[in-house]
């Protein structure tokens, strides 16, 4: 059992505030992915867990073991919380070949040699560097380091598997083959996982839930299909997903419950909230476009066409506002057309201009939301 | 919601925590050890001029041992003996110290362009050359000087000059401001040279080609554009430069007590030799304010221009050498002929002084290794052996060789501790604390180093022994004066070690010592193995730092040589002096080793 709790966490460096009384439970085998631009406060959190930073105030538990906790005065050392820890950089010894490197955990341990030796083998075998074990970090690629960093984790079998940013320093056809290998070693080991990470493909791609952070508050805890498809905030809705998803500010029509406007467009989102100042997030494959007037209300200028493989990235205008959609790679669209655009009412999000976060069209809903 | 009702606690209290935490023992712990060797000396060298000793009974009736007293201040300054005690010495040591500066900066600076930004061929072996002055003890070049100048007017055989001209040398040429500012100014000329030298190597040429295409002729683009970017670096080498002349013993005690020219530092020691203890330790006091002003005034200058002229190096910076055109050879052919005048010929001279058996004759009759390898003859040298049957010789390098050891192994490892805790504990103001006293040694004059430790070690204080005489005590301010620099080279080491390196352990369960032994030393060591050897070759040619702590029991190579000059045994203190030297030599060489092998294995690891 190796659940994680963490309880109103919060840590400041002098003015700057980077957690802000965050609290979290981490399920067992969990694969968690603490995602948010830099400085949101997703490494510190990390590295509270890590037990690399002390924290000012709250509380972490894992298993069934206080491991930091401001009231009781308690702060197990990283050495003794039992978990295993990947770098942004590995932070491979480089003085160290590939086995002194993956060997030094056990022997801290005092691993009795034989097994130390059987559990070497094994691991070097698992990430496939058994024939280098004897070269020097500074000879291997940045996949075969990377690896070796993995090996160094799995060494010791610790319950818990911090990741920082693991597969940042790799170029873009290795981290797709990375993220496959590192979600199978993690699956095989049943850890409980906790991976940093600023991007979204990664976040969305690896985990079961996505913890989404920002200015050292947690904004929303997710699984990934959800996150995209109903961000609870403004912030989580622009964040994720790419394109950009459509944010736009309208106001309610007097007497028309269901119809919101601004000076330039129109639209109907089937339901009628209680406030009359919203923003409505529209993803760019939830509006349609379409040369006839046969579901379109309103008629919009195409004023970019940008092709991006299977897609064709549309731009449209209307006035001032501006919106993004996305038509399959066959579709016909020019700069300078004039197109009918309709909005999928049910894939909408609707936000109250106010607070910026979701409002919840019924009661249903709103229970499955958390 | 938390069950917490079976959670088991294995977490120590943070009180303990911090109480326990190894780092935070070795800061308190060192912060102790230094305040004691660094700041309270210090404080016993201004409470000892402050009040009456024993000795001073027979200067003064008003004298009470123990009671305050502004006696000896006044003495200094305003006594009747203030004008050959302290103000005459004050004017000889600007005098001479600022005439070697200026003569250093100039001939250091114009090397230096010559060697960064002209086409001047053979570059890569005039440096080491260059460099060499530096490397001896300058003791060496004044001993050089006066193998040439010497004047049987003060005493001793005659000098090259006179056997070659048949006449004897002016005074001034002999002694006094003129060779103690020569012998200083090529003492220190490689010091300013490598400054410039950093400072030009800085300088993208893109600056100076933007002018070039503006119309500026090559003099007007050295003039407003390269000059003024040195500025800076040229005024601080300027400052360091004087504020290091001024600490210099050996060399002025050498070129001017035989005409009874001084300067604070020699008056230092001969006052001490008077047994005028306070007074000396008056003038070593103001001889700490004057170096403390040098490296004020340097610090305030460059702290201030520094931003200004900061050049923006990054992309597309390079250098490009401009072409001296028909000047390459002459140019050439005048560095090699200074390179040799003072970087080889010293050597040489001393070389040929060291085998000849009646000084200043020169023929093939007076050819002798006798005080190489001759054993006693009363009719030679007072009955002193050769240096290699010399039992105080050999002795003495025994010693030379074990402080130097000791020393340089001990400031390493101490200093590779301070780095540590600089670098990684840099939010705790009392490591910060400890980073600043570990470099107030740089602060003091070394002479004046020196005095402070006689005040503090003559007699027991608590636990701790009279150090006065012992080996222990050369070890520790050797220890002391190397502080500075280990602890710069350490913080270079260990801010190149990634803080993941160590984290990894931790998160391991390494404990700290574990980290340190297996990661931070075996990852520091390449650079911290070349701050020992300086640390060695340093202390190997000290003289000024411990010529007041040594007794026969702890002779050291630097100071018999010092000994058998002031008794006036040129050949064997030529012979001694020569070995330091090439000792130094053979330390410099392999560091250049040390070095090239790091650069290797950095090419090695980028590719």
């Amino acid at each position: 059992m190796s659940k994680i709790y963490v309880q109103n966490l919060t840590k400041k460096y002098g003015p700057v505030t980077a957690l802000d009384n965050v609290s979290l439970e981490i399920d067992t085998g969990e694969f968690l992915v603490l995602l948010g631009p830099s400085g949101c406060g997703k490494t510190t959190l990390l590295r509270c867990l890590a037990g690399l930073e002390v924290p000012d105030e709250g509380k972490i538990v894992m298993g069934d073991s206080i491991v930091f906790s401001s009231k009781e005065n308690i702060m197990v050392p990283p050495g003794k919380r039992n978990l295993g820890m990947v770098f942004q950089s590995y932070a491979l010894w480089p003085h160290m070949n590939v086995r002194d490197n993956v060997k030094f955990g056990l022997e801290v341990l005092k691993t009795p040699k034989p097994v130390a030796e059987k559990r070497l083998d094994e691991v070097l075998n698992d990430v496939g560097l058994n024939h280098l074990d004897q070269r020097y970090p500074a000879e291997l690629s940045g996949g075969q380091q990377q690896r070796v960093a993995l090996a160094r984790l799995l060494a010791t079998q610790p319950p818990i598997f911090l990741m920082d940013e693991p597969l940042s320093n790799l170029d873009a056809r290795l981290r797709m083959d990375m993220r496959v290998e590192l979600k199978r070693f993690q699956s095989a080991a049943k850890a409980t996982t906790v991976y940093v990470t600023h991007d979204q493909t990664e976040a969305m791609t690896m985990s079961t839930r996505v913890v989404v952070m920002k200015d050292g508050a947690i904004q929303q805890v997710s699984p990934p299909d959800q996150l995209y498809r109903q961000p609870a905030n403004t912030f989580v809705a622009d964040f994720v997903g790419m394109p950009r998803i459509n944010l736009v500010e309208l106001t309610s029509e007097k007497s028309q419950g269901n119809i919101f406007t601004n000076e330039d467009i129109q639209v109907d989102i089937g339901w009628a909230p209680d406030c009359s100042n919203i923003v409505i997030g529209a993803r760019p494959e939830d509006i349609l476009i379409s040369h006839d007037n046969n579901l379109g209300t309103q008629q919009y200028e195409i004023t970019a066409v940008l092709p991006n493989g299977p897609e064709i990235i549309v731009q449209l205008n209307r006035g001032r506002t501006n919106l993004i959609t996305r038509v399959p790679y066959n579709s016909t669209f020019f700069e300078g057309q004039k197109v009918w655009a309709h909005f999928n009412k049910s894939a909408l999000n609707i936000y109250s201009a106010a607070s910026r976060s979701l409002i919840y069209q019924d009661t249903a809903k709103h229970t499955a939301a958390l | 919601m938390i069950k917490v009702s079976t959670l088991n606690i294995v977490g120590t209290k943070r009180f303990q925590r911090t109480i326990a935490d190894p780092v935070n023992i070795a800061i308190l712990l060192l912060l102790a050890i230094l305040s004691y060797l660094i700041i309270w000396p210090f404080v016993q060298l201004m409470v000892e001029t402050l009040t009456w000793s024993d000795g001073d009974r027979r200067i003064s009736r008003d004298a009470v041992p123990g009671k305050f007293t502004w006696f000896h201040w006044l003495q200094a300054t305003t006594g009747p003996l203030s004008a050959k005690m302290l103000y005459e010495p004050l004017v000889n040591t600007l005098k001479t110290g600022i005439t070697a500066t200026i003569l250093a900066l100039l001939s250091g600076g114009l090397l230096a362009w010559c060697v960064v930004r002209s086409d001047m061929p053979g570059k890569r072996w005039l440096q080491p050359i260059l460099t060499l002055p530096y490397i001896i003890p300058s003791f060496a070049i004044a001993l050089a000087w006066e193998t040439v100048f010497r004047s049987p007017k003060v005493g001793g055989q005659p000098g090259v000059y006179e056997s070659l001209l048949g006449i004897a040398p002016p005074e001034w040429l002999s002694y006094g401001a003129f060779p103690i500012s020569i012998t200083l100014a090529i003492h220190y000329f490689p010091f300013a040279y490598l400054l410039v030298a950093g400072a030009l190597a800085t300088i993208d040429s893109q600056m100076e080609e933007g002018a070039l295409i503006s119309g500026a002729s090559r003099l007007m683009i050295l003039r407003r554009i390269t000059f003024p970017v040195v500025a800076p670096a040229f005024v601080a080498a300027l400052i360091l430069t004087f504020g290091k002349t001024i600490g210099q013993f050996a060399l002025p005690f050498l070129l001017g007590a035989p005409t009874q020219f001084h300067t604070v530092a020699t008056m230092v020691y001969a006052n001490l030799t008077l047994g005028l203890d306070s007074l000396a330790f008056v003038l070593a006091i103001i001889l700490i304010i004057l170096s403390l002003l040098s490296i004020w005034f340097s610090n305030r200058f460059v702290g201030k221009n520094t931003h200004r002229f900061e050049t923006i190096s990054g992309k597309g910076f390079r250098s490009r050498v401009v072409s001296l055109g028909g000047w390459r050879w002459p140019i050439f052919i005048s560095v090699v002929c200074f390179a040799f005048l003072v970087g080889i010929l010293p050597l040489i001279l001393l070389g040929v002084q060291s085998v000849m058996l009646i000084d200043g004759f020169y023929g093939l009759e007076n050819i002798t290794s006798h005080f190489w390898l001759g054993r006693s003859n009363p009719q030679i040298a007072f009955g002193e052996p050769g240096v290699l049957h010399n039992q105080i010789i050999l002795g003495a390098t025994w010693n030379t060789l074990k402080l130097a050891f000791i020393s340089a192994v001990i400031a390493s490892v101490v200093g590779l501790i301070i780095a540590y805790i600089a670098v990684r504990r840099s939010h705790n103001p009392l490591a910060r604390a400890l980073d600043q006293i570990a470099f107030i040694p740089f602060l003091f004059p070394t002479i004046a180093f020196g005095a402070m430790y006689l005040t503090l070690f003559a007699e027991p204080v608590g636990p701790i022994p009279a150090l006065y005489g012992t080996f222990t005590l050369l070890v520790l301010i050797s220890v002391v004066s190397r502080l500075p620099y280990s602890v710069k080279t350490g913080v270079t080491a260990i801010t190149q070690i990634g803080q993941e390196l160590e984290e990894a352990a931790e998160l391991s369960g390494a404990s700290w010592a574990m980290r340190f032994r297996r990661i931070i030393m075996p990852l520091a060591s390449s650079g911290v193995l070349s701050g020992m050897m300086v640390s060695f070759v340093g202390v190997m040619r000290e003289l000024s730092l411990i010529i007041l702590l040594i007794t026969p029991s702890t002779r050291v190579l630097m100071t018999v040589g010092f000994g058998y000059a002031e008794e006036g045994l040129a050949q064997l203190s030529n012979a001694l002096i020569l070995i330091v030297a090439v000792l130094t030599i053979i330390g410099e060489l392999i560091l250049m080793w040390i070095g090239k092998g790091k650069m290797a294995r950095l090419r090695e690891k980028q590719s």
